[in-house]
């Protein structure tokens, strides 16, 4: 971990020399809050970089500078500690199976890890991302539980969707204070204290307009306004947010401050049970504010912020002391009376002092927590105890139990079936499933010609695109079966586990076919006992705007009330299953069920569970 | 519901006499099935083999049975007859539909029930196949069978039949046939994909009974039937159970060839 940590904040300092080479005394970070936590050794290091590397203003060295800035991207996503990648972003490299890719975006933020990492801090300065080093900052001792053998990582996505399947809205806290008044460190603080597993964190700073030629050289010698309400693309600031908080996926845009464009590649977000979005002018759109649940105003004494902002520029980008005031003089404060003052009168709370304020920030927490309740993020408990005795639904297809289906799965269910065994006969059973399972598409009859000259009615599947997707670790036993049954069909992997601690289902990782709305899709599991993983997994494709009546949920064993939870929330999934049991236990295992199909079937059982 | 041990059973010259016999074969089964073809190529038009569970059970008994024909199945039932599907198409899907009438057939072989413990702790109601099973495939299309019967019994022991036919009289008589001694006291699985007249799989059931098999003990696996051949084999051996996948008047006399020659 020390190693990772090292090499993120080496890039990161590359990175603020390149963009201090780049351009002089640019006004971009007047955005960035100076936060509270400028700690002597931290300045220090960048002292001891600024006589390292000159200050330079040549163009060239900005591009390659600009370069630079890709890179660090990288590196920064190397780093992650992410259990949860993207489908999407990294498609450009075209690295199967690559897990370092971009991470996604919404993550645990628990701000301990980066307090205690001065080196890591540094790199926040330079934000080209809402999410910046946060992501990285999972405490390793806070995301992984050891229990026996079994190692689980717990920073997965929880459920963002309530017991019918629904998106449940989540709730969006936006953040407006002037430049430096510390926005990002009361974000921070909220997320600590709220202890809510999924949280996305929104910069303004994304959404800058690209310039053109002429801004681009104001730019570097201070004269283009970065505090003016102009100079965001509200329209696209807008969009993202609706999405979010409609629970969809978005690409936000990753700001390049050196050439003051956008980066080809963007982050992907989701929303999340919680969205803070901060920025000096976060409260300037109306259509922006009608999306706020709750608005913050970080209200510091102006001269604190001055103070802030000339030692960060000063101290850590090199600046000199008549550009900054300039810069402050002529357009972050004007900006701030004109435009970011007024809009205090928006707010729900004003919090003075900022991140010191913990009395507010108690007061803010107990709100969301109160909120989040009403909204009814839990998800497997509701879904154990609900729909007892009930017919089965119409979307359940149960294959015909014929005598050699109940053979096998006295074979696979016997506890004393050796591991050669229960592969063998489980895979045998999993084939059916399939067989079974593709005959529910849609299919449209044909007429072909024969070798023996007589023409054949028959019937022909309306379209072949059909694809897998496998939910880890168990669903991709089933995998195999499908690929013996399609020819060249495509696979894709969502990784689901269960916190240990909350019982709850969380989201890891995901890889998808980058077209999967145009696809059928046979959704892999080889058991569901309450059903709280295949409804993730099938909320997930919905997200990717796959059409429900698409899916089939394909699976070995199921439990009665995994049935009923999934018929309810997503009636038009067919379901299809070979056995169907009554119960699950307090552990959510199916009775009487298999075990833990996928360590029965990897070999990886705990000595003693159950 | 495997066979314990794993016994070659002599496939060496099994084997042998398999790649001897192959073409002699493949000339003979063609010209075995052409009467019953050129009787039925009159029909240009498509013919439709629309026959209900019902019509079936009355006409042939209960021991016919025909593989539940899903959309799944008519789909593969149509890309093996088209002429246009290439070779590896062909034996991808004819593997498929093999696999399913395989395990289809298994279901008709007796078992007791058995309850196990499951890893949670509860008692699962299962059934238990009795061992002592074995296959038998007619060379040479049967032979395709043989590799989706041992996808699902592994040790499976499995005898083969060469059955030849008469080139003037068309008359099928059995050249070489190789059986597990104690197939008299196994239930036998004979696998034959292609029935056009059904007088090959008379004469290999024949055998089977002259090596002590009752009838009752026989489950014929095979993939397309006439009606005429199915009639054949009920009247002669009314408790042979078959298992086919469609009962349809033209025969996929290309089977054979296309599966095993590509051509």
């Amino acid at each position: 971990m020390s190693s990772i940590t090292f090499l993120c904040s080496k890039s990161s300092h590359n990175n603020n020399s390149d963009v201090q080479k780049g351009k002089q005394a640019s006004s971009v970070f007047a955005s960035a809050p100076a936060g509270l936590l400028t700690i002597a050794t931290h300045q220090q290091q960048h002292q001891h970089q600024q006589q390292q590397q000159p200050q330079q203003k040549s163009k060239v060295k900005a591009t390659a500078a600009a370069a630079k800035t890709n890179g660090h991207i990288d590196d920064r996503s190397d780093v992650t500690e992410q259990l949860y990648v993207d489908p999407y972003a990294d498609l450009g490299n075209g690295l199967p199976g690559d897990l370092n890719c971009c991470p996604a975006s919404p993550t645990t933020v628990p701000a301990k890890a980066s307090l205690e990492s001065p080196l890591k801090r540094s790199g926040r300065r330079q934000r080209t991302t809402s999410i910046g080093n946060q992501t990285t900052t999972a405490n390793p001792s806070e995301c992984i539980i050891r229990a026996n053998n079994r190692t689980i990582y717990t920073a997965g996505r929880p459920p963002w969707y309530n017991c019918a399947g629904q998106q449940v809205e989540p709730f969006v806290i936006g953040i407006c204070g002037g430049s430096a008044s510390g926005k990002t460190t009361v974000a921070e603080k909220i997320i600590e204290s709220l202890d809510v597993p999924w949280v996305t964190l929104l910069s303004m700073d994304c959404f800058y307009k690209i310039l053109n030629e002429k801004q681009h050289e104001q730019a570097l010698i201070n004269e283009y306004n970065f505090d003016h309400p102009d100079a965001f693309d509200i329209e696209l600031l807008l969009d993202v947010l609706t999405k979010l908080k409609e629970g969809r996926k978005v690409e936000v845009p990753v700001y390049n401050f050196v050439t003051h464009g956008r980066e080809s590649q963007t982050k992907t977000m989701y929303g999340a049970n919680v969205i803070i979005f901060e920025g000096i002018l976060t409260f300037h759109s109306p259509e922006v504010l009608k999306l706020l649940d709750m608005k913050i105003f970080v209200d510091t004494d102006p001269d604190i912020r001055l103070a802030r902002r000339l030692k960060r520029d000063i101290s850590q980008r090199g600046r000199d002391l008549r550009g900054v005031l300039k810069q402050y003089l002529n357009m972050v404060k004007p900006s701030y009376a004109n435009y970011i003052a007024p809009t205090m009168a928006h707010a729900d709370i004003i919090v003075p002092r900022g991140g010191e304020n913990k009395v507010a920030i108690h007061l803010i927490v107990q709100h969301v927590h109160t909120q989040l309740q009403l909204r009814g993020f839990k998800l497997r408990e509701t879904l154990a105890n609900s729909y007892k005795d009930q017919p089965m639904p119409h979307s359940l297809h149960l294959l015909h139990p014929t005598p050699q289906i109940k053979g096998l799965h006295t074979f696979i269910r016997c506890r004393n079936t050796s591991r050669d065994e229960f592969i063998f006969y489980s895979k045998r059973l999993i084939r059916l499933v399939i067989e079974y399972a593709l005959s529910l598409f849609p299919f449209k009859t044909t007429t072909v010609e024969t070798p023996q000259g007589v023409h054949y009615e028959g019937k022909r599947m309306e379209s072949r695109k059909i694809c897998g997707v496998s939910i880890l670790r168990a669903g991709e036993t089933m995998e195999q079966a499908v690929c013996d049954v399609c020819k060249d069909i495509r696979i894709g992997k969502i990784l689901i586990q269960t916190n240990l601690k909350t019982g709850e289902p969380e989201l890891y990782y995901l890889r998808l076919p980058k077209d999967i709305k145009d696809y059928k899709v046979i959704l892999m599991d080889a058991t569901v006992a309450t059903g709280a993983a295949a409804m993730m997994a099938i909320r997930v494709l919905l997200d990717h705007d796959v059409p429900e009546e698409n899916i089939i949920l394909a699976s070995l064993l199921m439990a009665e009330i995994g049935v009923h939870s999934i018929a309810y929330a997503f009636p038009k999934v067919k379901i299809v299953t070979s056995a169907l049991d009554p119960e699950i236990n307090s552990k959510f295992y199916v009775i009487p069920g298999i075990g833990n199909f996928g360590d029965r079937y990897f070999g990886t059982e705990p000595s003693d569970e159950y | 519901m495997c066979t314990g041990s794993p016994s070659s059973n002599g496939s060496q010259s099994e084997e042998g006499s398999t790649t001897e016999q192959a073409p002699q074969e493949q000339q003979a089964e063609t010209e075995r099935e052409r009467p019953a073809e050129q009787q039925l190529r009159t029909p240009t038009h498509a013919v439709v083999a629309a026959a209900t569970a019902e019509d079936i059970l009355a006409e042939y008994g209960s021991n016919l049975k025909l593989l539940e024909c899903n959309s799944q199945v008519a789909e593969l039932l149509t890309i093996l007859r088209d002429k246009n599907t290439t070779r590896s198409d062909f034996k991808f899907y004819a593997d498929r539909l093999i696999r399913l009438v395989i395990e289809e057939s298994l279901n008709q072989l007796p078992y007791t029930h058995c309850d196990v413990e499951t890893p949670t702790g509860a008692i699962y109601e299962g059934l238990k196949y009795r061992s002592g099973n074995c296959g038998v495939s007619i060379i040479r299309s049967g032979e395709a069978m043989e590799q989706g019967l041992r996808d699902c019994c592994r040790s499976i022991r499995i005898g083969k039949i060469l059955v030849e036919s008469d080139a003037n009289t068309h008359e099928a008589r059995v050249v070489y046939a190789r059986f597990p001694d104690d197939i008299g006291s196994r239930q036998v699985l004979l696998m034959y994909p292609i029935m056009s007249t059904g007088n090959t799989v008379l004469q290999a059931v024949n055998v089977l009974r002259e090596h002590g098999v009752p009838e009752s003990c026989i489950i014929l696996s095979n993939l397309f039937c006439t009606p005429m051949a199915a009639r054949t084999v009920v009247n002669a051996f009314p408790k042979l159970k078959i298992l086919t996948s469609e009962l349809h008047p033209v025969a996929p006399n290309h089977f054979g060839q296309k599966y095993f020659d590509g051509i």
